[in-house]
């Protein structure tokens, strides 16, 4: 089935891509309609990152037949979609308030002479409301908790008026009910018509609620609804380790590869 | 008589030029440094002071003046870093060390091949202040009044291309050019606080009171204002006390910062600890 390149968040064809001394990943490619709900899984150093930062151009690919962001190239497409990159590559500690986050979600829209107006103000505090920060707008960044933090930047990318958001191991760090409650935004947020992709390595809550899955290990094993995805045949290859599992009767078992 | 020998100094025109010009140079120094502190740049300062000397000495040589030759070589440095870490994703604190070393130590061989210059050493190392003209003091005030200018046109642009610059570049904000004015600038600062405290120290200037007050606070733009006020006291008192002990000037205000920044430390661990206990 070909899906016309308007309707697709993201479009990607035989894409090579990695790092001048690492090629991560050889010849993916992948179509992600707008208003899907998905996710890539995959271990560590499988190139879901990698993925993410070239579908946004922050890595420049080796090569690739098509790659589109919201039908145009990255560069333009790009300034409708939002990137919140791992909690690790965060700076945590900088003395920044969680308004002026949000806020900064209008700025990248206005670019090197943007001003910051009242009505900026005010779309930075409703998100906040939105996502159930109100009241927090002064605290620095840093002084809350994992979900929160996630929520921030999830608001952020609301007032950007982003129509893709691209999520770097959104549930690292974050407790099972933590994981529930993003998982319910991010639904949320796909009701309200944007395009969600999340990379995650944990076999968690999330996919369960995705309406799309990549299975990616430097190249596409599987791509699919997570019925279709998630099996134990396609989960062994992609891990290709041992991982618990919940047996017929309800015990725990190590299942071996 | 206590207020005679405050004014004791300021009856020398050296005296007045140097609080003035090491005032506005460590206000200067102290607010482009809380962006160098945030980002971890400190040792990248060092690199840009230690070319910012080469370029002074080839000014020297050539007989041009030495504060363009200074700022063209800082401006290189600060430029090829911002480069250097985009095309490569290796740490670069080896191949920076290596690179500003040797570019510094050309910088004193090239002064040695002209024996008059050889004097310029010692102050160009550990600074001279005392000996700072009035021109030179106006070039400090018109850098002051850019930085100034810049950082309120500019200031969300450069706290979001320091804070996360992967989010914003992903959405297509210029974060490159941000981080290289926020270079540029402090390649600047450099170049003007390397009269005031010698190449060698000139990384204090930038660091020491930006460091202190983000000990004292978490927010930004009070961080910049209390890191100003104490570049400002330091170099004051520094002054002071060189004046009458007869202590190298340059070296005191750094001392004092550096105690600034000691007793800031010692009454946050003193109260984070007494915090814990109840």
């Amino acid at each position: 089935m070909k899906v016309q390149a308007a309707e697709l968040a993201l479009d990607i064809q035989n894409l090579t891509a990695g790092y001048q001394e690492r090629i991560v990943l050889r010849d993916v490619s992948w179509q992600v309609p707008r208003g899907t709900l998905a996710a890539i899984i995959g271990p560590n150093g499988g190139g879901k990152s990698t993925l993410l930062k070239t579908a946004v151009g922050l890595l420049k690919p080796v090569s690739y037949d098509a790659l589109t962001l919201l039908g145009q190239s990255p560069e333009e497409g790009r300034n409708r979609a939002a990137y919140l990159p791992q909690g690790e590559e965060v700076d945590w500690a900088f003395p920044i308030t969680v308004l002026e986050v949000v806020l900064q979600g209008r700025l990248v829209r206005k670019g090197l002479w943007g001003r910051l107006r009242r009505e900026d103000y005010a779309a930075s505090r409703s998100a906040l409301e939105f996502f159930g920060l109100g009241g927090l707008e002064k605290v620095q960044i840093g002084a809350l908790s994992g979900g929160q933090r996630q929520r921030v930047f999830l608001a952020r990318a609301l007032v950007q008026e982003a129509d893709l958001i691209l999520l770097d191991e959104p549930t690292t760090g974050l407790d099972a009910q933590a994981q529930h409650e993003l998982a319910d935004l991010l639904v949320e947020l796909r009701k309200a018509g944007k395009t969600i992709i999340a990379a995650t390595h944990d076999l968690d809550c999330l996919t369960e609620c995705f309406d799309q899955v990549l299975a990616l290990n430097g190249r596409v094993l599987a791509v699919g609804t997570p019925a279709q995805v998630l099996t134990e045949e396609i989960m062994v290859e992609l891990f290709a380790r041992h991982f618990p599992k919940v047996g017929e009767g309800g015990e725990v078992m190590l299942h071996e590869s | 008589m206590n207020l005679e020998l405050l004014l004791e100094p300021l009856q020398y025109g050296f005296m007045v030029r140097a609080f003035v010009g090491v005032g506005l140079v460590a206000v200067v120094a102290a607010a482009i440094g809380t962006f160098v502190v945030l980002k971890g740049l400190a040792f990248m300062g060092d690199a840009i002071a230690h070319t910012a000397f080469t370029g002074i000495a080839v000014g020297l040589l050539l007989g041009i003046s030495i504060h363009v030759s200074a700022l063209f070589f800082a401006l290189v440095t600060s430029l090829g870093v911002v480069v250097l870490t985009r095309v490569s994703n290796v740490r670069n604190d080896t191949a920076l060390a290596i690179l500003f070393t040797g570019v510094f130590a050309l910088g004193i061989v090239l002064l040695s091949t002209s024996p008059g210059f050889m004097g310029d050493l010692n102050s160009l190392l550990l600074g001279s202040v005392l000996a700072i003209q009035a021109r030179e003091i106006v070039l400090i005030a018109a850098f002051a009044l850019l930085l100034v200018v810049v950082l309120v046109l500019f200031f969300p642009q450069l706290v979001l291309a320091s804070f996360d610059p992967l989010g914003a570049e992903a959405a297509g904000f210029p974060v490159v050019l941000f981080q290289s004015l926020l270079l540029a600038l402090t390649a600047v600062a450099i170049v003007i606080s390397i009269q005031a405290v010698g190449v060698v120290l000139v990384v204090a200037l930038l660091i020491t009171p930006a460091a202190t007050a983000g000990l004292v606070t978490k927010r930004l733009k009070l961080q910049i204002l209390l890191a100003a006020l104490f570049g400002l006291v330091s170099s004051f008192l520094g002054l002071y006390i060189s004046y009458f002990f007869g202590a190298p000037p340059g070296a005191t205000v750094v001392l004092v910062a550096t105690l600034f920044f000691t007793a800031a430390l010692t009454i946050q661990r003193l109260r984070s600890r007494g915090g814990a206990a109840c």
